[in-house]
């Protein structure tokens, strides 16, 4: 574009805000005029961004900011005063209950562990829970409690519990005045952010599960702000690529990572932002917009920067942190490799592993049944039920319990040296095993096990058939090792491979053997290397107190902790992490299926005090503002239904600017809300009524936008920044009535008293009389305790 | 096969061509079309994807689908007949121009095509385009409307034809049909070669034949799913002369009076037809030559289409209808620019027809069911935004949908349930699974010669009308858990410890053989014994071992030890045939709908669809549930056997069933048992497969015991086909994004029309392969490798589609590339078809060779 019509573009700005020039409201406008504007939107966007890379910050001044937005102290006023309310809301009696409160029992304990820099396993990962150890070690907690049963009091314990539990009262009150900020930001009404912060404020779910030890504050915290900065960066479209822009967009990216390492749920917070990302790209793609495809290349990798990178940098930071906090051995380390479990100090790995040398006699335990390898004289039965007849060789099963028939010795099956490390067995040595009771050596043929036909039977040899003596040889292949590497008691994970066919050595335990094998379990060759479950250990090493072994060196002091990269040990924790998620289908009495969260048909009993006192806590939603939600949700679908409808037959019922407020604001809350609902469908592990608070937060947004499309016709506009470009717009300033502000004094008043009706089964205080419970349970499908 | 055909079609073309007047008199190389395509609205860029065959540039480019086939009436003008010398270029040249002058003179004047040898000229040139089918009732001796008024124009035969004429007639008429034919006959010798070869019971042969026997046996049995399929075999093992007295034990040898030759015969037959529905398709959706070659070679050697085809299984009717319907949908919207005329009507029928086929023989059919709703939506959602169409006409296109997308696959499919009930009216396995009152009316079942009215004293069983309710059943086992009392469950395999004997209170007076009868009615309060234990239907406040909300259930105590806690209320709920239970007083048998309450807890005697664990030996659990909830059908239960010999046996007659009731209960059941086949953690199941492994055929499916000395099959995709149509759908992920994302710049590399039916096609495939493909990732239940063979379809149509879109139809490529394309895939294709046939074959006698030496081959054969 000539520099001429930027002149002219310049000329034609806005006058600078200290002189008045109130712009007509859209609706006095001519119509003509309204559809001037309509078309001169689109133009507007073609100019910004064209000028995009001639663009210099300098031309951003005031004079650009929309004034639309009022005075921010008011608005700073408002956003205190939301805080102090919900603040009020959460830290009343706080106290209450002086036990430990449903899942407190996990996430008190893993703050416990941090403290204590125990290694500990869980499916979140670790900032929430980090937050939590924070806000005990500033307090001076010591982690000596182990938070074993809910209802287990603190004070006996000594707990410094209300320190613990303020930190995630504060995150939570929060949590209103950030989404009265989101609503301001969109361009509502002050009493409309009013609404949708009271939708999320006065709610007993979001208070009772954010005045307790709980991520779920964090998360929620968190996902908001994401959604914050979001906006305000969406807003800033026509200054790209200013401080600002950066900024907002950084913001963006971190808060979306500091979800997602809080909970997993805060991958929908991603898809989230990231639909409207990839949406928005494709706008910057069209030609219209008049950008040489460099320069959409240029955003592409900014948001790919900020939104991809710097996400996963945080992510990763978090992790590393986890890593650096517990270098201790403890309760997680069964769930690691034996690689991950030597890092940590004070591991039974590195206290008690040992090399294995030849003639040495050791107990192999298999790892997924805890059995060892056994055998006995008796015999496989010559022929079985079902007519396939056996070796009738001597049985080999496994044996759960400790036995001297579980003693093999190890012997090679190449030249090895008198003493020195020529001895120590290595990765990939081939060996033989010898059974010590019955002087018989290991082996499996071309023979269906007992139970399986498809695998191989075990049995030993007993040295007088020379052919079978090709059967006994076994091949060492250790997980995760190199060449050369020593075969280690207790670390090493090994298969043993049969060296004629390729078989692993295998036991399992459905079915287990009849009684002719006493009901032990059966060992057989599985054809399936991958298969995981075929994994040993040498449980240890048995010593002849009579026999001192010159080939052994006397034992060594005890080893260093090795040390891992980071990248391993954190993409071994994700994988375990994810797969024990989705391994978590037990049922539970408390559990619920989406369906029935946004209707609240289910709740959750989180603590029962004592008999006499009949007092309890019971996680369920307010009910006036949750069904107010589902009720703004189907009206805009309605809405949107209707208006495509009529679309299609060519009508325009809904004047332009509004519409596009109704499908990008509204969209992208509807789109939240969906993201944070839907998926759970899919999920089968057990699901709670908590997990619906993120997806709530999002539709009280909804309810906020409905509200306004429905009591007002006009809307703030425009509520982007404008940039050095942007040709000015006719603005309009959303009318507020009466009516409007009365529509939510009554809701809040409704809110309110739904709130206080329940506010005994929140706080769990006082309690209630078996009447008064009956009255509480609003619904019948509510599971209420002391209801007779 | 010789296949040179492709470009002697084009040949047929020109001739065609020549015959038909032009519409307008400038050349377009449109102008020859009589119709106009919905999907191109501008003719301009037309015609879609044809490629010259060679550099004459008179020889004109067509596209034929079967409509324009069918209207134009096949052959080209045989030279023995038109030009009664062969024609040499020139004269045929001058003919047409001929033509074109007598032709201009009547401006815009369209023609219909003729069937009749020599007649076509005479017509062109007399007859006016209305008067085709009087032309067509005079030619055939039939008197049109006008009483014979074009009589005169009937040309007199000219006794000229000679045998070589007609027979060049002939050979010219089956030219166009003649890859379909020979197809056809491959794929009847592919499927048919060494059938028998196998003489045992094979893979789910033990299942679906068995079924099929009890069709002919006529007694009532259970299955997952829908009749229709298992009605096929059974009708095939009728028309074998198969008697029905064999059970099918699996990897059974087959008895001399078992024509199992015979019926994996019949039951092949839809498995051959996937060949020339193929080809049918690929002519239907406008894929080149080239294309339908392809489709068609990959359909017929796939080996795992082929394998599946073989047995007396399901699977080959289940992808036969799921062909039919995407097929007949494919001639549907070829049919769109002429709605609501016959052919319209005919397809949109068909499709439906074919819908309500394929969901009655799986439910897998559902899926495809699925995408022709979202094709219909979507037409119809177009149609909502065409502002000339007049309400009348969108509401008639809305009505014929609701006929033949709704009603006429609903009523297919419970006709198939109707004939299902009609057939089997015998007592059979599957009586448990069917409500009280249905089983009543099956033959051999003692339950309407029951006695009607209960009293104390009564033994009784009673049923849960829960959806897949069962017996109240109680054994010797404890509880591990809980109270450790004696197990109570719902079960439904029938034997004597479902029984229960009605008993007063321990208050009340014992029952006196020789007095009164005492009926049972609402609000009495009453013991339950069961007869085989002795002990009491007990409740108490114990939890319930799953349902930890309810109370437990047990059975305690004996005739002399109990409590009040034994006490049940019986309230009366209705009775489906006398109604609600004010207009009676005494409880009925098998018709009345009780429930029990716990007199002391007052929680309701429930057996939801909780499982118990292994030590309960997965039955359904049994509780009191604290929640009155009056709806809850898991809480009814019914008097189903009942015996009592001091009172009157019923009578049939006052039992009635209705269809609907039946039908539902019946769908109700098999949802229950189909979402109850999980895989179970505990057992290897070393057949069953993973979605995530079906596209890249990571493994394929023994499909019958590999013992030693028996013939095996390997179920095993054939693998370039299988991974070329995988790797298609990624690529067409990567289409669709580019060309998206040049719109968007404004760069637009398809003629008008072309992108409408890139669209178009590309739903079809992709569309139908990820309806039939995602729901396996979200199901529970255990998963073969066989559900990925309807699937498979779509993504093969996609190949064909983008070989067309890349190479075949691309005006890029030389004819010399193309060919050269085509030979490899179709070589790939045929020859690890030949590579692997043994998997399917087994025409070298493996007898006697073990299984491990199979495995070896396969190793050897492993690409």
């Amino acid at each position: 574009m000539s520099s001429a019509t930027q002149q002219d573009r310049l000329l034609h700005r806005k006058p600078p805000p200290n002189t008045p020039s109130p712009a007509p409201p859209f609706s006095a406008l001519p119509l003509s005029a309204r559809h001037q504007d309509s078309r001169l939107d689109k133009r507007d966007d073609d100019f910004a961004t064209a000028q995009a890379s001639s663009k210099s910050t300098s031309l951003l001044d005031k004079g650009f900011e929309d004034d639309v937005k009022d005075n921010p102290r008011i608005e700073w006023l408002f956003a205190g005063l939301i805080f102090l309310l919900a603040a009020a809301f959460r830290f009343w009696r706080i106290d209450h209950p002086a036990g430990v409160v449903f899942d407190e029992v996990h996430f008190g304990k893993f703050a416990s562990y941090y403290i204590r820099r125990e290694f500990f396993f869980d499916v979140h990962p670790p900032l929430a829970k980090l937050l939590l150890a924070f806000a005990g070690w500033v307090i001076g907690y010591d982690g000596h409690y182990e938070f074993e049963n809910i209802g287990e009091s603190y004070v006996d314990n000594k707990v410094p519990y209300i320190g613990l539990r303020v930190l995630p009262a504060i995150l939570g009150s929060l949590v209103p005045p950030v989404v009265y900020g989101i609503m301001r930001e969109s361009g509502y009404p002050r009493i409309v952010g009013v609404l949708s912060a009271a939708l999320v404020l006065i709610d007993n779910a979001h208070v009772t599960q954010t005045r307790l030890i709980l991520l779920d504050a964090p998360l929620v915290l968190f996902m908001s702000i994401a959604f914050y900065s979001y906006i305000r960066f969406h807003k800033l479209r026509y200054s790209e690529f200013t401080k600002p822009w950066w900024t907002w967009m950084i913001l963006t990216g971190v808060f979306l990572s500091l979800t997602i390492s809080c909970k997993m749920v805060g991958l929908f917070a991603f898809c989230t932002v990231g639909t409207a990302v990839v949406i928005d790209l494709w706008n910057l793609l069209d030609i219209k917009r008049g950008l040489t495809i460099e320069h959409v290349a240029k955003h592409f990798a900014a948001r790919a920067f900020g939104l991809i990178f710097v996400p996963a940098v945080v992510y990763l930071f978090w992790f590393w942190v986890h890593f650096t906090v517990l270098n201790r051995s403890g309760t997680g380390d069964e769930f690691m490799s034996p690689a991950f479990q030597q890092t940590l100090l004070d591991s039974p790995l590195t206290l008690n592993a040992e090399e294995i040398r030849y003639y040495d006699t050791i107990v192999l335990q298999h790892r997924g049944t805890k059995a060892f390898l056994h055998s006995h004289v008796d015999r496989y039965p010559l022929k079985y039920d079902d007519g396939r007849i056996s070796s009738a060789g001597q049985q080999v099963t496994a044996y759960k319990f400790n036995d001297t028939n579980n003693h093999w010795i190890v012997e090679p099956t190449k030249e090895i040296p008198e003493t020195g490390r020529g001895r120590v067995v290595r990765q990939h040595d081939i060996i033989t095993l010898r059974h010590v009771m019955t002087n018989t050596t290991l082996l499996t043929h071309d023979v269906a096990c007992p139970t399986l036909a498809t695998n191989t039977e075990f049995t030993t040899w007993d040295g007088v058939n020379e052919e079978q003596e090709q059967d006994t040889r076994f091949k060492i292949e250790i997980d995760d090792a190199h060449e050369g590497q020593q075969w280690m008691t207790k670390s090493s994970h090994f298969q043993l491979v049969h060296v004629g066919t390729r078989v692993a050595m295998w036991t399992h335990q459905d079915p287990l053997l009849p009684d002719w094998a006493f009901k032990q379990q059966e060992v057989n060759g599985n054809k399936n290397l991958k298969d995981k479950s075929t994994f040993w250990v040498v449980d240890e090493i048995i010593k002849d107190p009579n026999v001192t072994d010159r080939a052994r060196p006397p034992p060594k002091e005890p080893k260093k902790v090795k040390s891992m990269n980071f990248f391993r040990k954190f993409f071994e924790l994700q994988i375990a992490m994810l797969q024990h998620n989705a391994g978590l289908t037990d049922s539970h009495p408390y559990a619920s299926g989406p369906i029935n969260w946004p209707f609240l048909l289910a709740g959750i009993s989180f603590w029962t005090g004592a008999g006499e006192l009949r007092q309890q806590v019971y996680m369920v939603g307010n009910p006036v503002s949750w069904w107010l939600c589902v009720v703004a949700l189907s009206v805009f679908v309605g809405v949107i239904g209707a208006d495509q409808l009529a679309q299609r037959r060519g009508m325009t019922p809904i004047p332009k600017a509004t519409r596009n407020r109704l499908y990008n604001s509204g969209g992208f809350f509807m789109l939240a809300w969906l993201y944070h609902y839907l998926p759970f469908f899919s999920m089968s592990r057990q699901l709670f009524l908590h997990h619906y608070l993120p997806a709530h937060l999002c539709s009280a947004l909804v309810a906020g936008a409905v509200f306004h499309f429905i009591a007002s016709e006009t809307i703030n506009y425009p509520i982007s920044v404008a940039g050095p470009t942007t040709r000015r717009r006719p603005r309009q300033v959303a009318e507020v009535g009466k009516g409007m502000v009365v529509a939510v004094a009554v809701i809040v008043v409704a809110l309110l008293a739904g709130y206080l009706f329940l506010a005994p089964l929140t706080y769990g205080f006082p309690g209630l009389d078996p009447e008064q419970v009956n009255r509480r349970r609003i619904l019948s499908t509510w599971t209420l305790h002391y209801a007779k | 096969m010789s296949f040179p055909s492709a470009s002697s079609h084009l040949h047929i073309n020109t001739n065609t061509a020549n015959t038909r007047p032009s519409r307008s008199a400038s050349p377009s190389p449109t102008r020859d079309r009589d119709w106009v395509d919905v999907y191109a609205p501008n003719e301009a860029g037309l015609p879609l994807y044809k490629a010259r065959t060679s550099n004459n540039p008179q020889q004109p480019m067509e596209v034929i689908d079967s409509s324009t086939a069918r209207r134009r009436g096949g052959g080209p003008v045989v030279d023995a007949f038109a030009q009664p010398s062969s024609a040499s270029d020139d004269e045929e040249a001058r003919r047409r121009a001929e033509e074109e002058e007598d032709d201009g003179g009547k401006g815009e004047k369209s023609s219909w095509p003729v069937t009749g040898i020599g007649m076509e000229e005479q017509f062109n040139q007399t007859i006016k385009p209305s008067g085709r089918r009087e032309f067509e009732a005079v030619g055939t001796g039939r008197k049109g409307k006008d009483g014979g008024k074009w009589d005169k124009l009937i040309p007199e035969r000219r006794p000229a034809a000679t045998w070589t004429a007609v027979l060049r007639e002939v050979a010219q008429d089956i030219k166009p049909h003649i890859p379909l034919i020979v197809y056809t006959f491959l794929s009847l010798f592919t499927r048919l070669y060494r059938i028998g070869a196998n003489n045992s019971v094979v893979w789910d042969e033990a299942h679906f034949g068995k079924f099929g026997a009890f069709y002919l046996n006529r007694t009532f049995f259970f299955d997952v799913h829908p009749p229709l399929g298992k009605m096929l075999v059974g009708l095939a093992g009728a028309l074998t002369g198969f008697n029905g007295s064999f059970d099918y034990p699996s990897g059974a040898v087959y008895p001399e009076h078992v024509p199992y030759r015979a019926m994996r015969v019949l039951l092949a037959l839809p498995g051959i037809a996937m060949v020339p529905l193929a080809w049918g398709t690929a002519v239907e959706l406008r894929f080149s030559k080239w294309s339908q070659h392809i489709v068609t070679l990959m359909t017929l050697c796939d080996l795992a289409w082929l394998v599946i085809s073989r047995f007396v299984l399901l699977d080959s009717m289940l992808l036969f209808f799921t062909f039919t319907t995407v097929y007949f949908l494919a001639c549907f919207n070829n049919q769109q620019r002429r709605p609501f005329e016959e052919e319209w009507w005919v397809f949109l029928a068909l499709t439906g027809i074919s819908i309500g086929c394929v969901a009655s023989v799986k439910w897998v059919g559902l899926f495809v069911t699925a995408l022709v709703g979202i094709y219909t939506a979507e037409d119809l959602w177009n149609k909502f935004g065409d502002l000339k169409m007049p309400l009348r006409t969108y509401i008639r296109h809305w009505i014929a949908r609701i006929l033949c997308l709704i009603v006429i696959p609903f009523c297919t499919y419970a006709l198939c349930f109707k004939i299902h009930f009609l057939i089997l009216n015998r007592s059979g396995g599957g009586d448990s699974q069917m409500s009280s009152l249905f089983q009543a009316h099956l033959e051999g079942n003692d339950f309407a010669r029951n006695p009607l009215e209960p009293a104390f004293g009564s033994k009784l069983t009673l049923k849960n009308m829960g959806y897949g309710g069962g017996l109240l059943h109680s054994h010797v086992q404890t509880y591990p858990v809980g109270s450790q009392q004696q197990q109570v469950t719902c079960y439904h395999y029938k034997d004597e410890n479902n029984e229960w004997i009605v008993t007063p209170t321990w208050e009340a007076d014992p029952i006196d053989p020789n007095g009164d009868i005492v009926h049972l009615k609402h609000g009495d309060t009453m013991r339950l014994v069961h007869a085989s234990t002795g002990r009491n239907l007990h409740s108490h406040a114990v939890v319930a071992p799953v349902s930890k909300l309810n109370n437990e259930v047990s059975a305690y105590g004996n005739a002399t030890v109990g409590d009040s806690n034994d006490y049940w209320v019986v309230e009366v709920v209705d009775d489906f045939l006398r109604g609600s239970r004010t207009k009676f007083e005494r409880i009925h048998s098998l018709s009345t709908r009780l429930r029990f309450k716990h007199l002391n807890s007052g929680c309701y005697l429930v057996a939801s669809n909780a499982i118990l664990p292994q030590w309960g030996f997965k039955q359904v659990e049994v509780s009191c549930d604290k929640n009155n909830n009056p709806k809850d059908e898991h809480t009814y239960w019914n008097i189903e056997s009942h015996w009592n010999d001091r009172l009157p046996a019923g009578d049939q007659k006052l039992y009635r069933s209705p269809f609907f009731r039946d039908f539902w209960h019946l769908n109700v059941a098999m949802m229950t048992s189909n979402n109850a086949l999980v895989p179970d953690a505990d057992k290897e199941d070393t057949i069953a497969s993973g979605p995530f492994e079906w596209p890249f055929l990571w493994n394929g499916m023994r499909m019958n015991g590999w013992q030693d000395n028996g013939i095996k099959y390997y179920l095993l995709g054939n693998a370039v086909t299988w991974w070329m149509a995988s790797a298609s759908l990624a690529v067409w992920v990567g289409t669709i994004m580019w060309h998206l994302g040049r719109f968007q710049r404004k760069i637009n590399d398809f003629a008008p029309g072309e992108w409408n039916q890139f669209l178009y096609v590309s739903k079809i495939a992709f569309g139908g392969w990820a309806f039939h493909y995602i729901p396996f990732l979200i199901m529970g239940r255990v998963t073969y490798l066989h559900h990925y063979l309807p699937t498979l379809w779509f993504s093969v149509i996609m190949v064909g589609f983008l070989l067309d879109h890349f190479v075949f139809k691309s005006r890029r490529w030389t004819l010399r590339t193309k060919w050269i394309v085509f030979t490899l895939v179709a070589g790939a294709v045929v020859g690890t078809f030949l590579w692997f046939r043994e998997c399917a074959w087994v025409s070298r006698d493996r007898q006697g060779s073990q299984a491990s030496q199979v495995e070896e081959e396969l190793e050897h054969l492993r690409l």
